[in-house]
């Protein structure tokens, strides 16, 4: 294969926030800390980004889909405050 | 009895009567075959984040019970035939949960809506943290203590 540029290395050893402490829960009513997992379009980001595990990553999935559902988080669309 | 708990939302144009009326129904609904109400918090008024039915805003409440399915879907029966009702969503918490185990989360649920109180009283007055329990604090990041809406 041919010689790519190297590309942009995310972050390899970020650690889990949610593994490192024990007492952070992912719960859907918790809609400021499900914001820090949600892009500006409402998007939520991939794990490989934010640094999660896996196990915590889909419980995180599952709390926002769960709070779109009650309209605390929106489908789409920047986040109005 | 199985743990649920259930948030709903309330169309915004209701008053305090009508909104009273509605709580007290699901509530009876749920103890009715000795269900237990473990918490009742009304989160009030909040904005939506996508317009339902043409409303931008609703009355938010949660409610933690113990209860038999039968009822949690009546409950819900009624929530979608009454049109005051814009969404609402249950969770299971925990299967086949024991007496004890009810006492104990009733208890908590109190000592934390007393910290939250507290919190808010004294934030009010600025006056200097009184006593910093965990529970406190771990309240302070909780969204549910900011939107409770207590009479004063």
């Amino acid at each position: 294969m041919a010689q790519r540029p190297p590309k942009k290395l995310f972050t390899r050893k970020k650690i889990c926030r949610f593994c490192a402490d024990s007492e952070l829960k992912i719960d859907y009513k918790d809609v400021k800390l499900l914001r820090s997992f949600v892009s500006e379009r409402g998007k939520i980001i991939p794990r490989r980004i934010v640094g999660t595990c896996a196990s915590h990553q889909r419980q995180l999935c599952e709390a926002i889909k769960r709070a779109r559902h009650i309209a605390l988080l929106p489908y789409s669309g920047s986040i109005q405050s | 009895m199985r743990r649920y708990e259930t948030t709903f939302v309330l169309r915004p144009s209701l008053n305090e009567e009508e909104i009273n009326t509605v709580i007290e129904r699901t509530t009876t609904i749920l103890t009715t075959n000795s269900g237990k109400i473990i918490e009742l918090d009304r989160w009030g008024m909040k904005k939506l984040a996508y317009q339902i039915k043409k409303e931008s805003q609703g009355f938010y409440v949660f409610c933690d019970y113990c209860s038999t399915p039968e009822d949690v879907a009546e409950m819900e029966r009624r929530f979608r035939l009454d049109d005051a009702v814009l969404r609402f969503m249950t969770i299971k918490l925990s299967d086949g949960i024991t007496t004890e185990e009810i006492e104990e989360a009733t208890a908590q649920a109190e000592q934390k809506k007393m910290a939250a109180t507290e919190d808010e009283e004294s934030a009010a007055d600025e006056s200097s943290s009184s006593s910093e329990e965990v529970t406190a604090s771990e309240n302070v990041d909780d969204t549910i203590s900011e939107d409770v809406e207590k009479a004063e």
